[in-house]
């Protein structure tokens, strides 16, 4: 696809290099200049521990970089930050790669094949991102009866809405985008708009497979979602609260599944049938109805579909080790003592006279670090759990799958509840126990 | 219901409730045919099915080729199992014309003729786990079947479509080492083959979508004539190995498999079965073959059967296939006859599925152990 | 063959006796019917010639008496200069333990016209369907492939033919494949 030039001067070369030169230098001098102006006249200067950033500051930590650490320690509180890269979209949609990968490999190790090979050096690491550039270069295709703006509507809202259930969850003390103080009230909204989507998006599509599609999800997440939130009632009442944050922090000595293990469990189904895996994956099912609700997706709305289905992947998980796995809460692992030192205050080298340190570290503190590992080691764990069913179960049937969700799993729910009931009356653990 | 217009075309009567579903050929869960179903909500009331999308006319364009160049001609209804299908085909010639095949023939023939059937049994499995919706058990049997192909290949030369069986023996004598490999691979083989009871026949979700689902009692399995492994899932004991043996399988040491349920998974469990059988045949006879011998007798160019008929059967992945052979002394055959087991099966299909619900259509109509190749010759 | 020769042909190759059992089922055919003919017994494999109007009774005979409870298989076979088409019934026995190895040859002839209207000339046959139900599919393939209409059939339709087949039944020796 390269061009050989037919001919090379060096003048032509020199010529093309000053001009860019001279172009970049007018147009910075003669809209940069303004912008910066009425950038100047109209933000306030950020106030950093007491002392004003205006731009003599700026300039001079260009030159002494460790100056700039308490900038950057302030942009990592504020919402932008948090929204797009730790612990929002950015954090999620990492993991959601990783998973991608991970369940390709898994999965073709597991059925004795070898997965993704020949992209990048090791074992097909870049095979993400081959397909999503394959992805973003595919045409997008409308069919002609399909309705217009509910079609184009539909992968854009699921993608948001699954963006919008990761904003909820806490990754570290201190780490959440939204911290709502019915935290768990706002996740079943969410969590409800999920079949409104799929059956929009699949009504809209205007086509028999879709159709189809649509209404086994449609069957399926509803008939799921009524055990998911009992089986998640019996939390809220060991806990006193429905705010995510409260309900790590009083793990902090035990996790929940060791009283709730039957909730736990219901609510591990749940999360698969939410989910459309496999062996929920009637939806989907290949062999019967092609794609099912996403038959008529392609290019980069199908991609905004995947996006937000693993979003919605890494979610779930992080939310069942939020209530029943301890969220962050974990022995110190990181940092160890005498790293720990060093970054607060830095090696000492003669006492009392030439101490080495950076000045403005530590940019996070400690307990959110080592909470973060282990969130991120507990979310990982049970993601792969998560991953597992697909190489080893078939597909269920319809009315096996709704004589499970209706009878088996209200019912376990509900054996759930008055365990949780059970032990708040008795005193034992909950607010005002003896645990 | 219809009104007969033409041969093939018919008015039918638009029932309110009644919706009519073309299973059609392409659909990623029918194989190569098409079944016509009217559902009344989600219960099958009638259904229909219309092979014939495969059909090449092999009986008429048999009757003119001679009885040598018949044999890659008449492999070809089933590519994996081409051995079983020309054995009876070589057994009727054999007959017709009065040879005798040499025994180191007899044994390659069987060990040719187990390692089609394991061949043919897998793909078929493969087949199952994929329309159920299990990919780990669409992987694992086509993966393993390699290890048999690889065998096939190093005996005959091909991977599918042999074209081993002539009249008189087999086509050529194997490479020195055979015995080591197959002894190898088929021990390995065995193997893999205990796994699949943990991933697929002890699987809590698989049996629930096959036990007692499509039930073919004893006496309907005899009045339907079906055959195979559909008879012996349902409790008959019939296996023409054992009943009515051919070349050297009254000398070798095996057991036919029987199930009393008739449900669906009984019949998807009794191909696993056989196969362990078939390992063990291969062993037998690997271990009693004459270490030399010719494999094949000389035959005179263009053959002439004299002016009778024979009918010969077989045991083959799918049941009992037979041939009717009928000369009139002439190099070509007057009329050839295959009775495919598929094709016998295949009125069990309309008497299974009517009053079956439709998501347990795939694991019923597969389980009948249907080729639609075979069935449309 | 021709249905006026009623020699019984005995092939011995290995076995010098013919084997008791297929003596007594073929002898106990033609004690209970006159008009067949026992075309010939060999060991596991005995032949029986029929007409069209008893195919019937000594079918239901068969079942009943000598207990071969399912067909194999059903073949038609043309033959111009007779001007007959011959259909053979191989039948078995699943449940009769003394009969594994034997398959008894029902064969009975129609007549054949030259041009055929398949369903609506003389070439017709009484239907086995009711004594043995394992041949309504193979009866099905033989109307098709032969014109053989089988009275009594609920169900003389296509099969493995398309839908729009104009041409005479394939089968046929008239009939010849394009190009040979």
């Amino acid at each position: 696809m390269s061009v050989i030039a037919p001919k090379f001067r060096l003048s032509y070369l020199i010529k093309g290099i000053t001009d860019n030169i001279f172009w970049i230098i007018v147009l910075v001098t003669l809209l940069g200049i303004p912008a910066i102006q009425i950038v100047l006249i109209f933000i306030d200067f950020p106030v950093i521990d007491g002392e004003v950033w205006n731009p003599f500051r700026v300039f001079d930590a260009m030159t002494h970089p460790e100056r700039v650490l308490p900038l950057v320690k302030n942009f990592m509180q504020t919402d932008l930050f948090k929204i797009v890269a730790f612990p929002g979209f950015g954090f999620a949609a990492l993991i959601a790669a990783g998973t991608i990968f991970v369940e390709r490999k898994m999965l073709a190790k597991l059925q004795l094949r070898v997965g993704p090979f020949y992209c990048g050096k090791v074992e097909g690491i870049l095979q993400l991102m081959a397909d999503g550039l394959k992805l973003i270069s595919k045409e997008i295709i409308i069919p002609a009866k399909a309705d217009k703006p509910l079609f184009w509507a539909g992968p854009v809202l699921f993608a948001a809405t699954a963006a919008a259930f990761v904003a909820l969850i806490p990754v570290a003390p201190g780490m959440v985008v939204a911290d709502v103080g019915m935290g768990l009230l706002a996740v079943f909204a969410v969590i409800g708009f999920f079949p409104i989507i799929t059956i929009v998006s699949a009504w809209s599509a205007n086509s028999k497979f879709p159709f189809i599609g649509g209404i086994r999800a449609l069957y399926q997440m509803v008939s799921f979602e009524i055990p998911l939130i009992l089986s998640l009632l019996g939390i809220v009442m060991l806990t006193g609260s429905l705010d995510l944050v409260e309900i790590v922090e009083s793990q902090a000595n035990f996790p929940w599944i060791i009283f709730m293990p039957i909730g736990a469990i219901v609510f591990f189904i749940c999360i698969l049938a939410e989910l459309e895996r496999i062996p929920f994956d009637l939806p989907e099912a290949e062999s019967e109805i092609v794609a099912g609700w996403l038959t008529e997706f392609s290019g980069m709305m199908y991609g905004l579909v995947q996006l937000g289905t693993y979003l919605k992947l890494y979610a779930f998980a992080a939310l069942f080790v939020v209530l029943f796995l301890g969220g962050w809460n974990g022995p110190w692992i990181f940092p160890m003592e005498p790293i720990a030192e060093i970054i607060t205050d830095g090696v000492v080298l003669m006492p009392d006279a030439l101490t080495l340190e950076v000045v403005g570290l530590p940019l996070f503190s400690q307990e959110m670090i080592n909470g973060t590992i282990w969130f991120i080691l507990k979310t990982v764990a049970v993601i792969f759990v998560i991953l597992l069913p697909r190489g080893v179960f078939p597909r269920i049937r319809i009315d096996l799958l709704l004589h499970i969700g209706w009878y088996k799993l209200i019912v376990l729910a509900f054996v759930n509840i008055f365990i949780a009931l059970g032990l708040v009356y008795s005193g034992i653990i909950g607010p005002g126990g003896v645990l | 219901m219809s009104k007969q217009l033409l041969p093939g075309l018919a008015i039918e009567k638009v029932d309110d409730r009644i919706m009519t579903l073309n299973i059609g050929p392409q659909h990623p869960g029918s194989g190569h045919m098409r079944i016509i179903v009217k559902v009344d909500g989600d219960y099958i009331v009638h259904c229909d099915p219309d092979p014939g999308y495969v059909h090449r006319g092999e009986e008429k364009m048999a009757e003119y080729r001679n009885y040598i160049t018949n044999i890659p001609h008449l492999e070809r209804p089933v590519i994996h199992d081409s051995c079983n299908i020309l054995y009876p085909y070589c057994l009727g010639v054999e007959e017709l014309l009065g040879l005798e095949v040499p025994e180191r023939a007899k044994y390659l023939r069987v060990i040719a003729a187990e390692l089609n059937r394991c061949v043919y049994i897998e793909y078929w499995l493969a087949i199952y786990g994929i329309f159920l919706g299990h990919s780990t058990m669409f992987m694992w049997p086509v993966g393993d079947r390699e290890l048999l192909i690889d065998l096939l290949e190093k005996m005959t030369g091909a991977r599918v479509t042999h074209a081993y069986f002539v009249p008189g023996g087999i086509r050529n004598d194997v490479p020195p080492n055979f015995e080591d490999v197959c002894l190898r691979q088929i021990n390995y083989f065995e193997k893999r083959l205990k796994e699949y009871a943990a991933v697929f026949y002890d699987n809590p979700i698989l049996i629930s979508r096959t036990k007692d689902t499509g039930v073919l009692s004893r006496e309907d399995a005899i009045k339907l004539g079906t055959t195979g492994s559909v008879l012996r899932a349902s409790g008959v004991d019939f296996d023409i190995r054992k009943k009515e043996p051919y070349d050297v399988y009254e000398e070798l040491d095996f057991q036919t498999n029987v199930l009393k349920e008739g449900d669906s998974y009984a019949r998807s469990k009794i191909p696993w079965l056989d196969m362990f059988e078939s390992c063990r045949i291969i062993r037998d006879a690997l271990q009693k073959m004459p270490k030399s011998g010719s494999v094949r007798v000389k035959l005179k160019p263009k053959p002439k059967g004299g002016d009778t008929e024979v009918y010969r059967r077989v045991e083959s992945g799918r049941g009992s296939l037979g041939f009717h052979i009928v000369s009139d002394g002439k190099p070509q055959p007057y009329r050839i006859k295959i009775s495919v087991p598929s094709f016998r099966n295949l009125i069990a299909m309309p008497h299974l599925l009517t009053g079956e619900k439709l998501g347990n259509m795939p694991a019923v109509y597969w389980s009948l152990n249907y080729w639609p190749v075979e069935a449309d010759r | 063959m021709s249905s006026a020769d009623s020699t019984e042909i005995v092939k011995t190759d290995d076995s010098s006796i013919i084997p008791d059992l297929d003596k007594s089922l073929s002898d106990s055919i033609s004690k209970k019917f006159s008009n067949i003919e026992i075309a010939y017994v060999k060991p596991d494999r005995i032949r029986v010639n029929v007409k069209k109007e008893e195919i019937i009774d000594v079918a239901t005979f068969i079942r009943d008496e000598l207990n071969f409870d399912h067909a194999e298989s059903v073949s038609g076979v043309d033959y111009p200069e007779d001007k007959q088409i011959e259909v053979v019934y191989h039948l078995g026995s699943y449940t009769d333990v003394s009969l594994d190895k034997k398959i008894l040859a029902l064969a009975t002839r129609t007549l054949r016209e030259d041009t055929p209207h398949p369903g609506n000339d003389n070439t017709k046959l009484p239907s086995l369907r009711d004594v043995f139900p394992s041949v309504s599919f193979h009866e099905r393939e033989c109307f098709e492939m032969l014109g053989v209409y089988f009275d009594g059939h609920p169900d003389n339709r296509r099969l493995l033919l398309p839908e729009d087949w104009a041409d005479i039944p394939p089968l046929r020796k008239d009939f010849s494949i394009k190009g040979r």
